[in-house]
């Protein structure tokens, strides 16, 4: 890694190179540099690891099934997994309509980081190019978009995306935007917090003196310098839009039924409890293990990278 | 009355041991006011802290001894030891504005201190709790009378208010109120007027000064400020990154300074003259207490310095009557 | 002085719960079509008159900006409407499952603070001790668990495994109670009926348990990061110098220091509160609040759902309210 790290510092820079190039470069610096600097916190490495392994799983699910998730066989329903005296067609065992368990949950895998991802993207892109703008001109469209936050910040999050489903009805899509409507706050507000404190800063000063235009200073001045804050805050939300999007497929809100999610799983498996314990428990460790390890991981960024950045 | 005897102490950090107290002698005899004087960093905060065992975590003492009336401190059990800080040693903190605690009336924190080491109980209070109301009124009687005592105006009155509602001077004046509740026999002042502006400055010199000769009591009081230490102090004793490097009485050291570093110091005072004149500054810098040069620590800044003072470090000697000096000039 | 900082805290929530209304409101009207055409495209076989009559019921026949103003009007009278399918005022509805929800809510958050507080500052005090390092872990698995999660593992074992607590309703059938205020453990302490006291607590115990540990995960470790910072404080030293003994340091100078900023946190996390409660209710058959919208959602009830989100709302921002006034209270530092 180190290795790697010095070479990529030491790589000769350029000054006629594309702006892009230039912060293309700066990007891969850092990381580079966070991957270095990973190293040191054990557990959050762990947590990337595993992650990564999900997200693997997640992309390659139709080669790693031994079964079709919606083929169901009443024959062989409530099979229990290997562990409990099951067989190896059905390692993970079968549900109450003998649906294969381990195809449903590394299927699963996909609603869960699709949804987490797409929502946490969109909320990345319209959080803080809105509140870049809103800091760096801080003026009435600053005024207007922060009494907005503040109203949806007056919402709790569960309540809300469960309110808006609830009128919108189940669906990917709609369970997207239910999520994202409140989720780009938080990234709004952060950026706008740090715009405001940068704008002031020499650089951002020279950088006017030189003469650029202000669109260019936010991307390619500012926004470097505020983007691990971003990061740190993306990974956080990531876990937390994971476990919104389970607890909504829990209650039948989120994703329509014919399409696995864990959350549905683990409802539908809440009936069989007293015969069949792992249909609703297996797909609960999956989730359990992907939330646990994408919280190791925003930790371990965030004692690397932002340490006075705190959400609860 | 309080003898500090080669007092070590140390700061164990992930690239090494600090030591922040290397060595300490010195004593402080009734009534008197000695000054500990050494620029920012060369552990006079930390031999105060030693002296009371209030090192903050990591750091810990590791040899000497700190005697007083004849009992060393170091050796007594912790319910001991609490049973002299505030009543008999008390200390006075460099920073008022964080010292006291911010949710509490200020008068509360000056009646607790004689609360826990039973100041009350002497008048007349049997133990007892049947007239709590008005125990609790002759108590807060003497808080604003100590209040008044150290100078703060309207004491009944700023005996309710919360600590960010006192200035930064009145809040030291608490501070030394709070250290002067059980009437002790020492108190360890740590730069009490450097987070201040001069003129309160100058007052709170002249309060302690005034506790000084009317309770009798010995004060250690430590500064960066050689001119502080010489206008208010019996003794003086110069340290430097970690030791004592000079100790003597006051007007020796102002008059014939005999370590290099107490002379730099001395030179490096601004003092008001007709022609603008460049101010003195010791070259170099203070050394890192994680490297330490093997000889005198002063050495690499020291203008007499010879090939031996970097090769063997000597000890504190008396050179003549009370004059004290860790050089090898001199020896 | 305080009293007006006060005063002020309570006059800002007022356009914020007006802003809120107004998003629900709209946010009732991006459904496709309109309420009563998507209710009763279910139901079929319903005369067009009877559809109108309906719309005319709801005022949804009359023009957007007189529908808001109807509904904002509404509001002020505490009228939040009339529910779809059990005909009877949203009002009355809320009233009659709000007890049960208040009293898992209390004592979700008494178990929350009773377990997180001393966590948090035995924590602090034991800095990388093994407690620390354990509570800390605790902590991080509570906070990365989901409600309904840790609901189902409750159950499984304490109700599955180990046949211990039940696992649906308040209070077993055939346990006899007078309702007094509807807290059933409360009436069970008041009549002195023990055989419904212990019932009704070994209902309570797993919903409250699950429902606030995330609570006590994050109000533990703000409580840990807070009484850290404050015993760095120069005011610690003091009061060891003043010969304070070490447990009165802790728990006189330097908690009451480290509670301000947990205030703050108790009142954020109310709202993880109340959605957690939509969760753990149906989990736990618990007849609540949050069940009854729940079971409204499905039953495409919308003015009752529209009601309780509402509802949930007022409750957050008056939590945080109360919270704000108590920090208020507490820290001296504000005084203008």
């Amino acid at each position: 890694m180190a290795r790697l790290q010095e070479k990529v510092l030491t790589s000769n820079f350029n000054f006629k190179e594309s702006p892009f190039k230039i912060k293309y470069r700066k990007y891969l610096h850092a990381a580079v540099d966070i991957l270095s600097r990973l190293k040191k916190y054990p557990l959050a490495f762990v947590g990337l690891i595993v992650l990564v392994v999900y997200f693997l799983m997640a992309v390659f699910a139709p080669f790693l099934c031994p079964h079709d998730p919606a083929e169901s066989n009443i024959s062989i329903r409530l099979k229990p997994p290997i562990f409990l005296g099951g067989d190896w067609s059905n390692p993970l065992g079968t549900d109450s309509i003998g649906r294969d368990l381990l195809s449903r949950i590394i299927y699963g895998s996909r609603v869960s980081l699709l949804i987490g991802v797409i929502t946490v993207s969109i909320s990345v892109v319209v959080g803080s190019s809105l509140g870049a703008v809103a800091g760096y001109f801080h003026g009435r469209f600053d005024a207007l978009l922060s009494r907005l936050a503040d109203l949806l910040l007056a919402f709790p999050f569960l309540i809300f995306t469960i309110g808006a489903m609830a009128f919108m009805g189940p669906g990917f899509w709609n369970l997207i935007i239910a999520l994202s409507f409140k989720s780009w706050v938080e990234f709004y507000r952060l950026v706008r917090g740090e715009m405001l404190s940068e704008k002031n800063k020499e650089y951002v000063e020279a950088a006017k003196a030189l003469g650029q235009n202000d669109f260019t200073i936010i991307l390619s001045e500012i926004m470097p310098n505020i983007f691990h804050s971003i990061l740190v805050l993306a990974t956080l939300r990531l876990g937390y839009l994971i476990v919104a999007e389970a607890s909504l497929s829990f209650l039948g809100l989120g994703v329509p039924p014919e399409i696995p999610a864990w959350g549905s799983m683990i409802q539908s498996g809440k009936n069989h409890m007293m015969n069949a314990f792992w249909i609703s428990t297996l797909p609960g460790m999956a989730l359990v293990v992907l939330v646990l390890s994408i919280n190791l991981l925003g930790e371990g960024l965030r004692d690397i990278l932002d340490p006075r950045l705190r959400i609860d | 009355m309080l003898q500090i005897r080669n007092l070590t102490s140390v700061f164990p950090t992930d690239s090494g041991m600090i030591k922040a107290v290397n060595g300490v002698d010195f004593h402080l005899k009734q009534g008197q006011i000695v000054g500990l004087v050494g620029e920012s960093g060369c552990g006079k905060s930390a031999t105060m802290l030693s002296i009371l065992r209030l090192l903050p975590h990591p750091g810990k003492i590791i040899q000497g001894e700190v005697l007083f009336e004849g009992e060393d401190l170091l050796k007594k059990p912790l319910s001991e030891m609490r049973k002299i800080r505030g009543r008999k040693i008390s200390m006075i903190f460099q920073d008022p504005m964080t010292t006291l605690n911010p949710v509490f009336k200020v008068g509360e924190q000056i009646r607790e201190s004689m609360v826990i080491h039973g100041f009350f109980k002497k008048d007349g209070w049997n133990g007892f709790d049947f007239f709590r109301r008005r125990r609790k009124r002759k108590e807060i009687d003497k808080v604003i009378s100590l209040m008044e005592e150290v100078g703060i105006p309207s004491a009944d009155l700023r005996y309710y208010d919360y600590p960010h509602q006192f200035s930064g001077g009145m809040q030291q004046r608490a501070l030394i109120a709070i250290a002067l509740a059980c009437n002790p026999r020492v108190i360890l002042a740590d730069e009490p007027t450097t987070a201040l502006d001069v003129t309160i400055q100058a007052q709170i010199l002249d309060l302690l000064r005034r506790i000084n000769e009317e309770h009798g009591t010995g004060i250690i009081l430590v500064t960066h400020d050689l001119g502080v230490a010489a206008e208010f102090c019996h003794e003086i004793a110069v340290m430097y990154a970690g030791r004592i490097v000079e100790r003597s009485k006051t007007d020796d050291i102002i008059e014939d300074p005999k370590h290099p570093y107490t002379q730099g110091l001395l030179k490096s005072i601004p003092r008001i003259v007709k022609h603008k004149q460049k101010l003195y500054v010791i070259p170099g810098s203070v050394p890192d207490l994680l490297q330490m040069p093997p000889g005198c620590a002063f050495a690499p800044r020291c203008v007499y310095a010879i090939k031996k003072c970097k090769e063997k470090n000597v000890p504190l000697t008396e050179i003549e009557e009370g004059r004290y000096v860790r050089c090898i000039n001199y020896i | 002085m305080k009293g007006i900082k006060i005063l002020e805290r309570i006059l800002l929530a007022i356009p914020i719960m007006l802003g809120i209304a107004i998003i629900i409101f709209f946010f009732m009207r991006l459904t496709p079509g309109d309420p009563v055409d998507i209710m009763m495209g279910k139901a079929g076989m319903v005369s067009k008159a009877e559809i109108a009559n309906l719309r005319k019921e709801f005022n949804l026949d009359k023009p957007l900006h007189i529908q808001l103003f109807l509904f904002l009007k509404g509001l002020l009278k505490f009228d939040l409407g009339k529910s779809f399918t059990k005909g009877m005022p949203v009002m009355e509805l809320i009233k009659e499952t709000l007890p049960a929800t208040i009293e898992l809510a209390l004592f979700a958050m008494m178990f929350a603070l009773i377990i997180a507080i001393p966590v948090g500052v035995i924590s602090a005090v034991k800095q990388n001790s093994w407690i620390d390092r354990f509570a800390m872990a605790g902590s991080f698995f509570g906070i990365s668990m989901p409600h309904f999660w840790l609901a189902i593992v409750a159950i499984l074992i304490f109700s599955v495994k180990l046949n211990l607590l039940p696992t649906q309703g308040r209070i077993s059938y055939g346990v006899e109670l007078a309702h007094i205020t509807g807290l059933y453990v409360f009436d069970s302490i008041v009549t002195g009926n023990l055989e419904a006291l212990i019932d009704t607590l070994k209902h309570i115990i797993l919903p409250a348990v699950s429902l606030g540990s995330a609570m006590a995960a994050i109000v533990a470790r703000v409580m840990r990061s807070s009484m850290l910072e404050v015993l760095r404080q120069d005011y610690i030293v003091l009061a060891r110098a003043k010969g304070l003994p070490e447990w009165l340091v802790i728990t006189k100078h330097a908690v009451k220091n480290a509670l301000i900023p947990t205030i703050t946190v108790v009142g954020l996390q109310m709202g993880v509160l109340l959605g957690g409660n939509m969760i753990i209710e149906t989990v736990f058959g618990w007849p609540g609040i949050g069940r009854m919208v729940v079971n409204a959602i499905f039953a495409r009830d919308y003015p009752l759902v529209q009601g309780v989100v509402m509802f949930y709302a007022f409750v957050y921002i008056t939590a945080n309210l109360i919270v704000d006034i108590i920090y208020t209270v507490v820290n001296p530092k504000i005084q203008l």
